[in-house]
């Protein structure tokens, strides 16, 4: 024994004691069977343990182990049968609390009769491949007593009864319920499920399924939401205080089946309180109760979302078709603001921030928002609107916000180079009519929109603003080199990169002659610093502050366009003039002639013109005169300045042929890109690829693409292959 | 020492030896005496006997016993036994379940 390998050592061999006692066997055994009647009689304590052991370890060292452990499982079981009948006769509720009392007493009997047959354990049991002490203990317990015919269905009923009990809101004896459970338990996982768990769930779910039948005829979604919740945690707080926690996946497993996911449709589309309801009435905590209820069982998710993604959809396509809501396009977005707004909080609120709702929601904007085609346009005016006045006495984190919900909106866009094409007319008149509230603004929007697209984007926005910043350098220059210039009127001019800026149809008005000499010493000036280059006014894009003084000595700033200017100034000479007197004097285009009488003549407040006879339209009859009685609280007038406005009809149409116009030679660009490096490619592929590649820009539309494919063929860039038809190949 | 700390090992002479019942818990059955739930008599008064082990091999189990607590796990020492007591020093051990 002097170290621990040695303890296998069998020491049989050694035949040092004949037993010459043939009774030996039943004496021994008489002591120890006395024993065992001691020890269920709790009458212990005069035993002596030594000589109990002492008396198991010879028997088993004699050769006696059989008789031994047979006599141990013969006496165990009458035992077993006494206490199983004293069971039986315990009276209603008593019966739970007998078989409780007498279960510990038979385990703490088996523990005593284990350690004095430590011995048998230890050797005679591994030898003979029989079933241990303690185990045997148990199984003779689970056999004698719980699988007794009398006691079985007794028990179970029981227990069932108070679970019921506890479900209609009785207080039970938790522990004495609990220590029942255990015993099921230590019986052997399958003596628990089959004794207990598997009559247990099915009455679970019929109760399950009755009351949530009731529920859902009388409750709202949102009440009956509640229920089930509560129903939810009560199953689970019972599984931690007495049933083994492995039940819980099974119980709450019932519960969501017979409460939730046989009535999900009919609670989702619950009238007046269903999903849609909770959406439009901002209920976070019903709709977070949905979410975390639905989750728990298969397709609750996707159906709350598929729910969500229509509605949302339905919403979306209301909100950019209704030709009411079309009319305002800062109101237009305003509202797809809110909408994402509401949304977003339900989400983050609700649905802790699911990805796959995020995506819905995200999928829902891009599809109602490019179904009316004129977002791109709205969004640039909405951003315009900003830009020009809305950002007044805003922070400049709130105007980052704002940006950032525009850039958002401006992802979903799938006609990017629409937007461009606005946002570059609206950023053209802002920065020209000196609009523009925050420079920081305007490039922090600018920033964003490379990020997202790339420096090709913006790269004609960014050189805009290079070229503000030249002219401004320009016209010091000017002025510098033309120091007799600072009496009179005084020019300032904007030089703009051709390219850069939106095009616009150049048609030149007649300036004044003051106005005319001093442009003229101004090209002579550019051209002398600047060789190579050509100049041409854009009369149509500028501004003018003109004093005047009206018949009383009222004076006045007036604050005009380079039309109206032009306009003005013929007063100088004339006090009437006829509408063809006008237009000949100063060859400006009939429309915008019209324009800006109709803006200096017809509105009231701004009317320094007088006009005969008085209408609200100008003919082409009309004469004018000075209006002397002329009258502004305000020392400076600003009269009917360029301001963006919603495209017309016909503009709207331009704009559109503008832009598809600028597409074709971006999807060629894109087919030789793929081409050059693909070589051969059949048409289907092509068509993916491209669109693929400008995503990010435009949809492009496969018949367009196929056109251009048939003009790049033409010019031989490709060619069809000669086998199949479909194949083309690049050709360089 | 507290007697509640102790225990008396009765050899068959009638010899006794009082040791630690943390040294007498080595053998798995002795703590099996001392702990068996119920209250047998050798939990009660404190006390074992062991009539089949006489007093020279108790004497030796019992230096076993502060041996093993003191060196089994890890050091290497050797517990010198003379060779006339092994067998019977097997036997107790087979026993006493050390």
């Amino acid at each position: 024994m002097s170290n621990q390998k040695k303890k296998n050592f069998q020491i049989e061999a050694f035949k040092h004691r004949v037993v010459v006692d043939p009774k030996y066997a039943e004496k021994t055994w008489s002591i120890l069977e006395h024993a065992i009647h001691e020890i269920y009689n709790h009458n212990a304590s005069g035993l002596s343990f030594e000589e109990l052991y002492r008396n198991a370890y010879n028997m088993v060292l004699h050769k006696f182990g059989e008789k031994l452990y047979s006599g141990l499982v013969a006496t165990m079981t009458a035992h077993l049968k006494e206490i199983s009948k004293s069971i039986e006769a315990a009276q209603g509720d008593l019966f739970l609390e007998e078989l409780n009392r007498k279960w510990n007493d038979h385990n703490k009997a088996l523990q005593m009769i284990r350690d004095i047959l430590m011995y048998m354990d230890r050797t005679y049991i591994p030898n003979t491949h029989k079933t241990p002490v303690h185990e045997l203990g148990l199984n003779l317990w689970r056999d004698n007593v719980i699988h007794s015919s009398k006691i079985q269905s007794r028990l179970l009923s029981m227990l069932l009864e108070l679970v019921h009990r506890e479900r209609t809101g009785e207080v039970i004896d938790r522990g004495l319920m609990r220590n029942i459970i255990k015993m099921l338990m230590d019986l052997g996982s399958s003596v628990y499920q089959e004794d207990f768990e598997k009559p247990f769930l099915e009455v679970s779910a019929e109760f399950y399924m009755g009351e949530s039948q009731k529920f859902i005829e009388c409750c709202d979604c949102g009440d009956y939401l509640k229920k089930a919740e509560l129903r939810l945690n009560e199953e689970i707080e019972r599984v931690t205080h007495y049933l083994d926690v492995k039940s819980e996946v099974k119980i709450t497993n019932v519960v969501e089946k017979e409460m939730i996911a046989n009535h999900m449709m009919r609670l989702v589309h619950m009238e007046n309180s269903g999903l849609v309801n909770m959406l439009l009435d901002d209920k976070y905590e019903d709709l977070g109760r949905m979410y975390n209820l639905f989750r728990r069982v298969p397709n609750g998710l996707s159906t709350i979302r598929d729910v969500m993604t229509s509605h949302l959809r339905e919403i979306g396509k209301q909100l950019v078709t209704d030709a009411e809501k079309l009319r305002d396009p800062v109101e237009f977005v305003q509202r797809l603001l809110d909408e994402k707004d509401k949304y977003d909080s339900i989400i983050s609120q609700a649905f802790s921030n699911d990805k796959t709702f995020q995506n819905a929601l995200n999928s829902s904007f891009e599809y109602f928002i490019n179904l009316n085609n004129r977002s791109p346009e709205f969004i640039s005016l909405y951003v315009d609107d900003k830009l020009r006045k809305g950002l007044k006495g805003v922070s400049e984190e709130d105007v980052e916000i704002i940006l950032d919900k525009v850039m958002m909106l401006f992802r979903y866009l799938q006609e990017k180079d629409v937007f461009e094409k606005y946002y570059k007319q609206h950023l053209a008149k802002r920065l020209l009519s000196g609009k523009t509230v925050s420079d920081d603004a305007e490039r922090s929007l600018i920033v964003k929109l490379k990020t997202e697209c790339g420096y090709q984007f913006t790269s004609k926005l960014e050189g805009m603003f290079t070229d503000m910043k030249t002219s401004q350098d320009t016209m010091q220059g000017f002025y510098a080199s033309h120091p007799e210039l600072t009496d009179g009127p005084t020019l300032v001019v904007q030089v703009l990169t051709t390219g850069s800026w939106p095009t616009q149809p150049s048609i030149t008005c007649n300036l004044p002659a003051e106005m005319s000499a001093l442009c003229e010493k101004f090209r002579s000036y550019y051209l002398g610093t600047h060789t190579g280059r050509r100049l041409s006014w854009q009369t149509n894009m500028g501004t003018a502050d003109i004093k005047a003084t009206f018949g009383k000595g009222q004076k006045h700033e007036l604050n005009v366009s380079t039309y109206q200017m032009c306009v003005l100034m013929l007063f100088n000479n004339a006090d009437r003039l006829s509408y063809k007197e006008v237009e000949q004097a100063t060859g400006i285009p009939a429309s915008d002639l019209k324009r800006c009488l109709q803006s200096m003549a017809c509105v009231k407040g701004k009317n320094v013109l007088r006009k005969e006879p008085m209408s609200k339209d100008i003919g082409e009859d009309d004469a004018f005169f000075v209006n002397d009685k002329f009258t502004s609280k305000f020392y400076k007038v600003k009269i009917g300045t360029v301001v963006a406005q919603k495209e017309s009809e016909p503009e709207k149409q331009e704009t559109r042929q503008r832009v598809e116009e600028d597409r074709k030679p971006q999807i060629e660009a894109a087919i030789v890109r793929i081409m050059k490096s693909r070589r051969v490619l059949d048409h289907n592929n092509i068509i993916a690829e491209v669109t693929k590649q400008l995503q990010s820009r435009f949809l492009a539309n496969p018949t367009e693409i196929k056109k251009r494919i048939e003009s790049l063929i033409e010019r031989d860039f490709l060619e069809r292959d000669n086998n199949d038809r479909k194949l083309y190949r690049y050709l360089a | 020492m507290k007697k509640e700390d102790t225990v008396k090992l009765i050899s068959a002479e009638g010899m006794e030896f009082v040791i630690d019942k943390e040294a007498a818990m080595v053998s798995q059955t002795i703590r099996n005496m001392l702990t068996s739930p119920g209250g047998f008599a050798e939990a009660e008064h404190g006390e074992v006997t062991f009539p089949e082990i006489s007093a020279v091999i108790l004497e030796k189990i019992c230096q076993y016993f502060y041996w093993s607590l003191q060196y089994s796990r890890g050091k290497e020492t050797e517990f010198h036994i003379e060779p006339e007591l092994t067998l019977e020093l097997m036997m107790a051990a087979n026993y006493l379940h050390t």
